[in-house]
């Protein structure tokens, strides 16, 4: 098959863009809107993703029905190369726009040679699915989709928030004119439709969003030294359909009578793909992306059909060596036991502030499945979950935590569990969500208002949403500086009745440090972490 | 004529005043016109759900027919705020927000009395977006013609409002621009200020309201002189009485089927005291504001309209 020099590359971009537009479509339609549960296709692109259906299997034992897609996935890329990131990984497209931009359309003879060390994809590929047989899932926290998600989520929208909410509402509040016309008659609108269609919940901001938004900002500068500098050395996702695309039946075939070894194709390519004066092809590393037969000038470059157990002189493999390939396992499984030696990571102790998300599977099994795509975060209506720290270890970076100081789980919200792409987080009805105990409120009353200073204030009891109320109070006498006896009610926590949802500590009076802290503590996910079994039938 | 208050006094002016212009009708009935009605249900207590929306227009109709009609407030080509109470995702039975349709027939009257804009809006405590749709409110209105308005916090005002503890405060500035505004909440029970019906409602239009709790009456008298509300329509068509405010069990919901209307929020309260069996000096608010001026705690003396509705 020959395709039209002129069209190609071409249809390539606009492929690449609208698989771009597309996912981040998919992006802003996981808004969670009233009454309305999340689409699913919100998630499809997790779905064709085979480096998480692989890591999933392997370190779950498990797989989302609907994760099988990812088969497909395999299957073109067995058939016809590396076409998915050519063609259409949104990050892939993201590169190529930051690399046309930073390196202009072309690129000087010798820059786009194939380097030894692409092969180091591979190899962190194998050491982490090493890895990952052994229940770390730690390298899908880096596929292309998964990253591309998260940076989205965490770090790129809420700047464009920001921005958004912070001029319009200057421009509210300073109510320019311009001649007869004010200004907000046209900020006002644009800002509403942006409130209404595209935020999640007003003032929307992440922690822990440097390293998020630094490692995508350094993949995507590091197009300035190679063009798909993450593509070629580093992405998982493309290791592993590089290998996928050890022999495929597309082929890259070059005509010995017209080519005059100009390499301008060698020149175009984006990938290191063609070396020695066009004659070899790395598949391993071509993209499919078409750039060589545009700018062929002789028209001797093509792709043709080949059954694939024909020999092929001009393919050059992946060339693993065996000695590289034990000490990448080696070094993976190793790198998750020093994930994992740790007081945290043996279960001896419990993180109070790691509270996951209702549904969250227990640690392990959770570690073993989320890849800390950001979905969760995405869809959360109060801004609550946000990505760890280090609050779970190394293995536990960027997968999501329930921070009830920025917003608390909201009783009427089931959405987590629904779009979580590899079900570390349980998808399940609303009424069955809402006896989930994510931890346990406890109040300090070194800073609790009527225990501290003798006053009402109640503002927790008032917003905790269980219908018998784990939030109460007793009504009891307290003396005040001048000797005067007061009745004023102080609030209590009924542990057999509290979820840890934390509108509690939301809400409370103290902006800076709650007087209502919820920690782990009760969550149901590990019994060995259980402090106060709710027992109704015993006093408290 | 007795007036219950100096506002009451000046409302009655400002009215009689108005209605100079428009005729010698309108200012017979600005004079006459009572402080106070309430309209209660007399048919069948056994109503099936859908019956119960039909029961509260009727109500809220009757009510505001007896205090004067919703035209002795809102003008042709008044901006009218209506403040519901949208304090949470509940449903209309749980009684958590004001009934949707004790809104929307409020929202219909005000354009039949000539309303340039009618706007509907509170600030919830819950993920507003949700509160908005699950108290039926946001469609309700909307069917209507009302525009549904969500109060962005970046869009609060601070106010000199110059109370005795609340110094200023912000507000949505909407909500001081409008011409008329129509407090529209439910009666229904509160852990700590006992009830909230009336003056608690205007909570939903300000911010930094947290601290509000440590000295409930104080503040909401503070808040309620200032804004001066000039029409209340008190929803007790279904009540809370227990887990308030946010309420979620149907056995803490009592249905009095009653609606009550006036121009003084104090009596307003006081009667959904005895509503939801306390008593009107048990509510801190209701004797701050009866202390301060603001209105009366005994409501009987207002000789509020008593109307039974079937």
């Amino acid at each position: 098959m020959r395709l039209p020099r002129w069209s190609g590359a071409r249809t390539r971009r606009l492929v690449q863009l609208t698989f771009l537009l597309l996912f981040l479509l998919a992006f802003l339609a996981t808004r969670p809107i009233p009454g309305r549960e999340p689409p699913g296709w919100a998630k499809i692109f997790f779905w064709f993703d085979p480096l998480l259906l692989i890591t999933t299997v392997l370190a779950a034992h498990s797989v989302v029905a609907w994760g099988l897609l990812a088969l497909i996935t395999i299957g073109v890329t067995v058939v016809l190369g590396r076409v998915f990131c050519g063609w259409l990984c949104p990050l892939g497209t993201v590169h190529d726009i930051a690399g046309r931009i930073i390196r202009g359309r072309k690129d000087r003879p010798g820059v786009n040679q194939y380097s030894p060390w692409q092969k180091t994809k591979y190899y962190v590929l194998v050491g982490m699915l090493a890895a990952a047989v052994f229940g770390g899932h730690w390298i899908t926290i880096f596929d292309p989709l998964v990253l591309f998600y998260r940076s989205l989520t965490t770090a790129l929208f809420p700047v464009v928030q920001w921005a958004v909410e912070e001029g319009s509402a200057s421009i509210y509040h300073a109510d320019p004119k311009v001649g007869p016309l004010r200004v907000t008659t046209l900020t006002e609108p644009a800002y509403r439709a942006f409130r209404d269609h595209l935020r999640v919940v007003e003032k929307q901001g992440f922690l822990a969003t440097a390293g998020i938004l630094g490692f995508f900002v350094a993949i995507v500068a590091l197009n300035a030294y190679r063009r798909r500098w993450w593509c070629r050395y580093l992405c998982p996702l493309g290791a592993l359909l590089g290998l996928c695309a050890w022999r495929p039946f597309l082929r890259r075939t070059v005509d010995p009578e017209t080519c005059s070894q100009c390499e301008l194709c060698g020149m175009a390519c984006h990938g290191g793909a063609v070396s020695n004066k066009a004659q070899t092809w790395r598949p391993s590393e071509c993209y499919g992306c078409l750039n060589c037969t545009e700018d062929c000038r002789r028209g001797s470059l093509g792709f043709r059909w080949v059954w694939p157990w024909r020999p092929d002189k001009r393919i050059v493999g992946v060339n693993l060596s065996r000695r590289g390939i034990l000490a990448s396992a080696i070094g993976g499984v190793t790198l998750l036991g020093f994930f994992r030696a740790t007081p945290q990571g043996r279960a001896k102790v419990y993180n109070p502030n790691l509270i996951r998300p209702p549904g969250a599977r227990p640690e392990p099994e959770f570690l073993a499945r989320c890849t800390a795509c950001g979905l969760c975060m995405k869809v959360c209506p109060t801004g609550g979950l946000q990505p760890c720290g280090l609050e779970a270890g190394w293995e536990g970076l960027w997968t999501p935590r329930l921070v009830p100081k920025i917003g608390y789980c909201s009783y009427d919200c089931n959405r987590c569990g629904l779009v979580c792409p590899t079900e570390a987080i349980r998808p399940m009805k609303l009424e069955e969500k809402r006896k989930v105990r994510m931890g346990l409120a406890f109040f300090d009353i070194t800073r609790c208002i009527p225990y501290a200073y003798g006053r009402d204030c109640m503002v927790c009891e008032e917003h905790c949403p269980i219908p018998e109320k784990a939030i109460y109070f007793l009504e009891v006498e307290v003396v005040t500086r001048d000797g005067e006896v007061r009745r004023i009610k102080q609030p209590k926590v009924d542990p057999t009745k509290c979820i840890g949802c934390g509108v509690c500590e939301n809400v409370c009076v103290f902006r800076d440090r709650s007087a209502i802290r919820v920690t782990s503590a009760n969550e149901d996910r590990h019994p060995a972490n259980l402090a106060v079994p709710p027992w109704e039938d015993l006093p408290y | 004529m007795v007036f219950a208050s100096r506002r009451e006094f000046l409302l009655q002016a400002g009215a009689a005043a108005a209605a100079g212009g428009s005729g010698a009708l309108g200012a017979q009935m600005a004079g006459s016109a009572p402080a106070m009605a309430i309209a209660r249900w007399a048919g069948p207590q056994e109503l099936p759900a859908e019956e119960i929306d039909k029961v509260a227009e009727q109500l809220t109709l009757k009510a505001l027919e007896a205090v004067g009609g919703i035209s002795r407030f809102v003008r042709r080509g008044d901006v009218v705020w209506v403040k519901p109470n949208i304090a949470w995702i509940q449903p209309p039975e749980m009684a958590a927000n004001t009934n949707p349709a004790v809104v929307a027939t409020i929202v219909r009257l005000c354009f039949e009395a000539g309303a340039k804009v009618v706007k509907v809006g509170d600030n919830p405590v819950d993920v507003v977006d949700q509160a908005y749709e699950r108290s039926g409110i946001a469609a309700a209105a909307r069917k209507v013609g009302a525009q549904v308005v969500i109060m962005d916090r970046a869009r609060f005002r601070r106010v000199d409002i110059k109370g005795e503890r609340l110094q200023s405060i912000p507000i949505y500035p909407e909500v001081l621009d409008a011409d008329v505004v129509i407090n529209v909440p439910i009666a229904k029970h509160h852990g700590l200020a006992t009830i909230t019906v009336a003056m608690k409602n205007f909570m939903g239009v300000v911010e930094e309201r947290r601290t509000f709790h440590q000295a409930i009456g104080e503040t909401l008298t503070d808040l309620n002189r200032f804004l001066q509300p000039k029409i209340s329509v008190v929803d007790a068509v279904r009540v809370l009485v227990a887990r308030g405010p946010r309420g979620g069990r149907l056995e803490d919901v009592r249905m009095p089927l009653a609606v009550a209307a006036g121009t003084d929020v104090v009596a307003l309260d006081a009667w959904a005291a005895e509503v939801l069996g306390r008593k009107p000096e048990e509510i801190s608010s209701v004797v701050c504001g009866h202390k301060a001026g603001l209105g009366t705690m005994n409501y009987q003396s207002l000789n509020p309209v008593e109307i039974a509705v079937s």
